[in-house]
């Protein structure tokens, strides 16, 4: 009955994280068309409904009743597990973000935290690792489809996707240093009252502000996007490792790379910006005597800045030409890997002296 | 030969150059250019079946055949556009009016649309200004052939897109088409 229960209600967590992400992938599509076509004069898609509101279920419908087509000669069992592999890691992150204040509600006898879906103790480890499982989609895609561009595409995200992982590994581990923690929800609690606490800024210890830029770019880096778009790109490689696909197994790349991109939205703002801290002491609600509605303005923070940094990617797409293949190495090995690992000694330095 | 390949003496990079590697300062000056136009959005796309751009004057669209305002055709069959085509586009089928040896029209006349690079050759090859070109461009068909035009369809695109007919000179002989100029010496066709 105890375990009844605690799955239905962790069903239930599930099914509105889930839900909530799949919308924001169905806006993402949309919005990133949009700013992209204003950024560049265009109006971007009008057709369908008022101002093509629309346009992300048409676009889904269309996948859905697409052909589904398996090129002659492509591995089909790796062909299929492919999409899964990309999606499936990129979905499963989600599960150790904290959306919101960690506050804990009393439900049928049971102590059940309703912003977090689980609060374990290694939750950047946790999404570093599925983050990796990721990089196997996209690599398995490339080679189960027969084709040389897909192979190519596949092989260029492999050593891209290595490459800046490690970075993104790296600059997170200042964060740790500074709040002794794994955990997202710890983290993020070592954050509060004030932006100055924020590990970006990070008053009272090393600003994190190198580790932050050096995640930002690597972390567009690893979720292939412009301007290191290479595994896809479309003027050399058609489509990457992505070509063969099509119908539903194509849709389910494109959502990974959406989900990719609002998991590192959220741990970015997790890890860096405060999460769902505000950046004033406590909530505005909390002060006029709303204390139990303080929630509604620490979730708004958190979508707030997960929204700058997809903003960011999009603004970043419109604007940069995409890197060569030898400057996309020589910038991750040798700028920002020595970035980030000067990071890390001065944090562990000024974390001694002046430990929190 | 020898080219003498100029290559700019390396600078030794400056303390701000150095500051602005550092900084992503061109960057920055990039993604400010997009922000501007993201913030004075003026959009340059026409939404094109619901909205048309106002067509230029001199544009070269369809072609077609003309009358004069009495309702002839006012090709000869000189066969100068199909001369002057560079694409041959244009096979005209010359012949006699009957029964009167210095009047020639074209029996048959076909435009290979499919070809046309809409140059307007034809139209300043013409005698006569019998060619037209019309503001038409919306010629999307399922089946190219309808794209291979007769006379008669060509004579149409031309009632439709030229209302206002250009009137037979009187002083042309009814005889002969050709230049707008007087054939005194040849007698009166009595009709």
């Amino acid at each position: 009955m105890e375990i009844g229960l605690r799955l239905a209600v962790s069903l239930a967590q599930i099914a509105a994280v889930m839900g909530v992400v799949m919308l924001t992938v169905m806006v993402l599509t949309l919005a990133e068309r949009k700013v992209l076509a204003w950024m560049q004069d265009r109006m971007g898609p009008m057709e369908v409904g008022p101002y093509g509101v629309l346009q992300p279920i048409a676009d889904g419908l269309k996948l859905f009743f697409k052909e589904d087509i398996i090129p002659a000669g492509a591995n089909k069992f790796l062909f299929t597990l492919a999409p899964i592999l990309a999606l499936v890691p990129a979905l499963i992150g989600f599960a150790v973000i904290p959306f919101g204040p960690s506050l804990t509600i009393e439900l049928f006898g049971m102590q059940i935290k309703p912003f977090v879906i689980s609060d374990i103790n290694i939750g950047i480890l946790y999404i570093l690792a599925f983050a990796s499982i990721g990089a196997y989609g996209i690599i398995l895609g490339g080679w189960a489809s027969n084709s040389k561009y897909s192979l190519l595409g596949g092989l260029r995200s492999a050593a891209q996707v290595i490459s800046y992982e490690l970075n993104v590994g790296l600059a997170i581990v200042g964060v740790i240093l500074l709040s002794g923690s794994l955990s997202l929800v710890k983290i993020t609690e070592a954050q509060a009252g004030g932006f100055w606490n924020w590990f970006v800024i990070g008053w009272g210890g090393f600003p994190q502000i190198f580790a932050f830029v050096v995640y930002v770019i690597s972390a567009v880096a690893e979720t292939n996007r412009v301007p290191f778009d290479l595994p896809e790109a479309e003027s050399e490689l058609v489509a990457g490792f992505f070509t063969e696909y099509s119908g539903m197994r194509f849709a389910f790349f494109f959502i990974a790379e959406y989900a990719n991109m609002i998991l590192v939205s959220c741990v970015a703002a997790a890890l860096f910006l405060g999460g769902w801290n505000a950046p004033y002491p406590g909530t505005i609600l909390g002060y006029i005597g709303l204390d139990s509605l303080a929630w509604i303005e620490n979730v708004v923070w958190f979508a707030a800045k997960v929204y700058f940094f997809l903003f960011l990617f999009f603004w970043l797409r419109a604007t940069l030409p995409r890197l060569r293949y030898d400057q996309l190495m020589r910038f991750g090995w040798k700028v920002m890997l020595p970035i980030a690992l000067g990071n890390i000694v001065l944090t562990a330095i000024a974390a001694y002296f002046f430990p929190r | 030969m020898n080219v003498a390949v100029t290559t700019q003496p390396k600078r030794k990079p400056s303390f701000s150059d150095w500051l602005k590697t550092l900084t992503f300062y061109e960057l920055l000056v990039g993604m400010k250019a997009t922000l501007t136009h993201l913030l004075n959005y003026k959009p340059i796309t026409l939404q094109y079946p619901h909205e048309k751009r106002l067509l230029p004057d001199n544009y070269r669209g369809m072609l077609a055949l003309l009358r004069y305002d009495d309702g002839t055709e006012k090709c000869v069959g000189c066969d100068l556009c199909e001369a002057a085509c560079p694409s041959r586009v244009i096979r005209v089928v010359s012949g006699e009016v009957p029964g009167e040896p210095t009047k020639r029209y074209s029996k048959e006349y076909y435009m290979d649309m499919t070809r046309c690079l809409f140059c307007g050759l034809c139209v300043d090859a013409c005698p006569v200004d019998a060619l037209g070109m019309t503001r038409e461009f919306e010629w999307a068909v399922y089946d190219k052939r309808q794209l291979h035009l007769n006379k008669q369809q060509l004579l149409a695109i031309g009632d439709r897109s030229f209302p206002v007919r250009e009137k037979r000179l009187e002083l042309q002989h009814p005889n002969v088409a050709f230049f707008n100029v007087t054939f005194k010496h040849l007698p009166q066709k009595e009709n």
